[in-house]
């Protein structure tokens, strides 16, 4: 559910990215157009819920942007010669 | 955990449409996630409406307008690395193919026109169109918009004016002129009054518009719109030497053929020394031509550059303006053959054999012009050579009905 996910994305970064609580809605709705998401319109009593789902499709892009940030994170810890406290690198 | 009654849903579903949520999917997550946050954290003591006001807050930086507007941006524009993408693929082909089309139509190869027309189709209808919409984005001033959205206008008729105008389509000249309008009248004075106001980007306004304002006058200083008042004078005079030929060629008398075999002679000799004359002052002109290291024959030369302003004069006149020796001395055969044949055969006028200084446009309040000037000088080399062949054949034809031969 969206609500958590802000709680979440405070919690493990120790409060260093705090989202707006609206914040999410503009890109889950751009991904649900793009066909990254589906999603399934529950009623709960007297309003509807929606609750979102990654396509097939979806992971593997998102499997791939991962790792595209990752490349580009390695790549910059060896060109600006870090020593990065967690990671592979 | 309190549970929201229908009314109060309905307050806040009416509150998120009154503060600029206008898309129905929009409204349903945001509406379920104030209700869920209110529904948890609120007391059954506390007050419905302070609470929920509290509570919005926490969804936004600004306001809630933003999350709509957020949504739209990237719904219409989720094609935008696409766009991306195509914008600087078609600017880069659009580049590479018009400099290639460019070199073409210079060498005179096959193959330029093609280039020249896919490069500039794409440049105003795929290139300038996306271009706009990049830049769009990257102001908020309607202002700014419609400056932009002008120069895209801009952009697009100079484009096709210069296609027009290279392939010899019509209208050419009209889109031309009407995007020169479109900059003086509308682009220019927008940017420029725009762009000074703010002390940031004064200087570079100021700089911009004089770079627009010059290179828009080299280029229309060089795209001529007619010819030359020199070449249209020459060209006048050629059509009034025709017009004398024809006419004299059909008024042969008997009575103007020379009578003794002695003077027929002196015709004769007289007509290949200027035509001699002529060939030299021709072949003299065609060494000069700095590129003609082919050797070209002039039918090719003509055809390639005949639109060569500046050999001619500086080949065939000196720094001082003054005709150079072969073209005096071919001035002075003329006066004498003019002589020779008058008193040979008793014709009183032949046109095309005057060699007196003439007005411009034949106009006696028009400069006046000597006969060097009249049709060697400040005209293109196709037109130079017209007038030396043309003269030739006037001699030669004088020669024939002179002498009867």
């Amino acid at each position: 559910m969206v609500m958590k996910s802000h709680k979440k994305v405070k919690e493990l970064t120790g409060g260093k990215i705090q989202l707006t609580e609206g914040a999410l809605y503009p890109t889950l709705h751009a991904l649900e157009a793009q066909g990254i998401l589906t999603t399934e319109v529950v009623n709960v009593g007297n309003r509807l819920r929606k609750y979102y789902t990654v396509t097939s499709s979806g992971k593997l892009m998102a499997d791939e942007k991962v790792n595209e940030f990752s490349d580009f994170m390695n790549t910059m810890i060896f060109l600006l010669d870090l020593k990065p406290k967690m990671g592979k690198a | 955990m309190i549970q929201l009654s229908h009314e109060q849903v309905a307050f806040i579903l009416e509150d998120l449409k009154a503060n600029g949520i206008h898309s129905e999917e929009l409204q349903l997550s945001l509406l379920d996630h104030i209700c869920c946050m209110i529904e948890e954290e609120m007391t059954p003591e506390q007050d419905f409406v302070n609470f929920y006001q509290k509570v919005v807050p926490r969804f936004f930086k600004r306001d809630l307008r933003e999350i709509q507007e957020e949504t739209d941006l990237l719904l219409t524009f989720k094609h935008y690395y696409a766009m991306k993408k195509v914008m600087l693929i078609s600017g880069t082909f659009t580049a590479f193919l018009f400099v290639i089309g460019a070199f073409f139509k210079s060498m005179h190869w096959p193959g330029a026109s093609f280039f020249i027309v896919i490069s500039i189709t794409v440049l105003s209808f795929l290139f300038l169109p996306i271009l706009f919409v990049f830049k769009a984005r990257e102001v908020s001033a309607k202002r700014d918009i419609i400056t932009i959205g002008i120069a895209t206008v801009f952009g697009i008729l100079i484009s096709l004016s210069a296609l027009f105008k290279i392939m010899h389509w019509p209208g050419a000249n009209v889109m031309w002129l009407s995007s020169l309008g479109i900059l003086f009248f509308l682009f220019l004075p927008i940017f420029f009054f725009g762009g000074i106001r703010n002390a940031e980007t004064k200087v570079n306004t100021i700089v911009s518009s004089i770079l627009i304002l010059v290179a828009c006058g080299i280029l229309f200083s060089l795209t001529s719109l007619r010819n030359s008042k020199w070449t249209d004078e020459s060209i006048h005079h050629i059509d009034d030497l025709l017009q004398s030929s024809a006419q004299l060629s059909n008024e042969v008398k008997p009575s103007s053929i020379a009578k003794d075999s002695a003077s027929i002679q002196m015709i004769h000799e007289s007509s290949n020394i200027i035509c001699q004359n002529i060939k030299l002052v021709k072949d003299h002109l065609i060494s000069k031509i700095p590129t003609n290291e082919l050797g070209l024959k002039e039918g090719e030369l003509i055809r390639i550059y005949g639109e060569n302003l500046e050999t001619p004069y500086e080949t065939l006149f000196n720094e001082a303006g003054k005709p150079i020796q072969g073209l005096v001395s071919l001035k002075q055969e003329l006066k004498s053959y003019e002589k020779l044949i008058k008193r040979q055969t008793g014709m009183v006028s032949i046109p095309f054999l005057e060699t007196k200084d003439t007005h411009r446009y034949g106009d006696p309040q028009e400069e006046l012009l000597t006969w060097e000037e009249t049709n060697f000088s400040h005209v293109t080399l196709a037109v130079l050579l017209r007038n030396l062949n043309l003269l030739m054949l006037n001699v030669r034809m004088v020669e024939k009905i002179s002498t009867n031969s």
